[in-house]
């Protein structure tokens, strides 16, 4: 356990020693600071049945960097202490490669969080100036944030996999980004297909679109299924990159 | 200390490793020699555990390596060939990480970050980014890392390879001072370095162990099946003919010098001396003689012979 604690300090360390953690931290901003601005604008126009967690949470580009955050976070993970060697001196040193893997997973995860707390105070923020006149719905942020640190539990591990898989780190951020793409475009698919699938089979369409499990749940809808689907896939992934670390060894 | 049995690695295609056994006692400092290619990286990455064995097994202070692996690590400090640094760190920063990586606790850790920088000289550089570091105290920079947690053993795979010579001599200069507290195996393809420092030399090729021995023994080994050099001034061919005829010598080679003299040097077969029959047949022919001399044998050409490539 202690190992571990020391390795996720070593790792956030890097993560903020890197200049790519700051230019992801500040385009982050600008997007989630725009869609932000672009919910109070809407919703000053005119009554909406959209809350203000939903605008700012799930907003209409919200895919758009989507699939840009993960790679940018998760490509270095593996990749450059494979490029680098250091892999070597980590695993020869009394350290488990669980160990490692967790210490570099939770560090990227830890970064993710930390780009949503801007969220937080921008919410704060609109309760202070408006004397709490807008209704923030508590279920529904509460939710909201749940589906987000599940999406990135699920998406953070599928990086590492990506990572784990090479050694240059360009390679990995292409992976990643194309098996993201592939799982939201399977959700997507499946969604339009829906007019089209008997009633029976929509469980499954629903199992799989992201999309959907963040409407429901940024209106408070706390689904567990979803929450089930993305903590398994998230054990499955991190198993598979276990595996591709041990198998790296006893190949080469 | 180290217990390799019939150990091998097989890759794809190709033996790297092939049923490779020796052991280290205690406290020794054995050199392992072999040109490049010749499994020694290998071989330490499995005695370091960093590569599993595809048949045979490593003991590290009598812990499997692959069993007891965790255990058996925190006895090894390893340098590998690269010298592989987080760029981004200090030194003393890197150096702490890896003191407590490696199970040191409390006030363990700054003592002996403090003791390895002193021992490796590394105070200059301490609070230096080891991106910016020279060659020589990036490769200090990583003995300080393996000696940070007083391991019993040390494995360090090319530990002067591409220093310019004073920091070759640094480097030396700082294992030979570790040489009664620790037990040490050091590739490298640098002669001079195993007959510096070394107490033994396991010398390797294309994966099977070649030699095991105390320099000295070695060399007496080799000269005891000698070589001699004569130099006259005769009808080259039919010399040689003559010359291979006198029992005892094994080969011959022939050499025509630029001044007009022929040079002969003789292999000899162990423990023949032929220096007598072969002046008397240079006296008998009247050839004009200018050296006739047994050489002494080197490292050097100990390896050269061992491990020289066929065809």
């Amino acid at each position: 356990m202690r190992t571990l604690f020391i390795l996720l300090g070593k790792e956030l360390r890097s993560f903020f020693f890197s200049p790519v953690a700051y230019v992801v931290l500040a385009l982050f901003m600008v997007i989630s600071g725009f869609s932000f601005s672009q919910a109070i604008t809407l919703m000053g126009e005119k009554p909406t049945e959209t809350s203000i967690v939903q605008w700012t949470f799930y907003p209409r580009w919200f895919f758009f960097y989507f699939f840009f955050l993960f790679p940018l976070i998760t490509m270095r993970l593996f990749a450059e202490e494979q490029k680098t060697g250091t892999l070597e001196s980590l695993l020869t040193a009394p350290v488990r490669a669980v160990h490692v893997l967790l210490a570099k997973f939770f560090s990227a995860f830890i970064f993710y969080v930390i780009l949503w707390i801007p969220n937080l105070v921008y919410l704060g923020i609109l309760h202070w100036v408006s004397d709490g006149r807008v209704l923030i719905p508590l279920g529904s942020l509460g939710g909201a944030f749940l589906i987000i640190l599940l999406i990135g539990l699920f998406h953070i591990a599928v990086g590492c996999l990506a990572s784990a898989l090479t050694r240059n780190q360009i390679v990995a951020a292409i992976i990643c980004f194309t098996l993201i793409l592939l799982h939201f475009l399977l959700g997507m698919f499946l969604l339009l297909m829906a007019k089209d699938v008997p009633v029976e089979y929509m469980g499954i369409v629903n199992y799989f679109a992201t999309t959907q499990h963040i409407s429901y749940f940024t209106i408070g809808l706390i689904d567990s299924r979803a929450i089930v689907y993305y903590v398994s896939f998230t054990v499955l992934l991190l198993t598979i990159t276990h595996q591709v670390l041990e198998y790296r060894r006893w190949k080469a | 200390m180290i217990e390799t049995k019939h150990l091998s690695k097989q890759f794809v295609g190709r033996m790297a490793v092939d049923d490779v056994s020796f052991s280290l006692k205690r406290g020794e400092i054995v050199g392992f020699l072999g040109p490049n290619g010749a499994g020694k990286t290998t071989t330490m990455r499995m005695i370091t555990g960093y590569l599993p064995a595809s048949q045979g097994s490593v003991q590290v202070a009598g812990y499997d390596i692959f069993k007891d692996s965790l255990k058996a690590r925190r006895e090894i400090g390893y340098m590998p060939e690269s010298v592989p640094l987080y760029e981004d760190m200090r030194v003393k920063e890197y150096l702490t990480f890896r003191a407590k990586l490696k199970g040191l606790r409390g006030s363990g850790v700054s003592e002996n970050v403090n003791r390895v920088i002193e021992l490796c000289t590394l105070g200059e550089v301490r609070g230096k980014l080891i991106g910016v570091l020279s060659k020589g105290f990036r490769q200090r920079v990583g003995l300080a890392d393996a000696l940070v947690h007083k391991p019993a053993l040390l494995i360090l795979d090319e530990p002067t390879n591409g220093l310019d010579p004073n920091q070759t001599r640094q480097v030396r200069g700082i294992i030979g001072s570790l040489g009664s507290e620790h037990t040490i195996l050091l590739s490298t393809h640098l002669l001079s370095e195993v007959e510096m420092m070394c107490s033994r030399v396991i010398i390797i090729d294309r994966g099977k162990v070649k030699a095991d021995n105390t320099p000295e023994n070695l060399i007496q080994e080799f000269r005891a099946s000698g070589a001699l050099r004569l130099e006259i001034k005769a009808d080259a061919e039919k010399a040689q003919k003559q010359i291979a005829a006198v029992p005892g010598v094994r080969r011959v080679m022939r050499e025509e010098l630029p001044d007009g003299w022929s040079l002969f040097q003789l292999k000899l077969d162990p423990g023949a001396d032929v220096r007598e029959p072969l002046a008397a047949l240079v006296a008998k022919n009247q050839w004009p003689m200018r050296e006739l001399s047994l050489r002494g044998v080197t490292l050097e050409e100990v390896f050269v012979e061992l491990t020289q490539r066929q065809g």
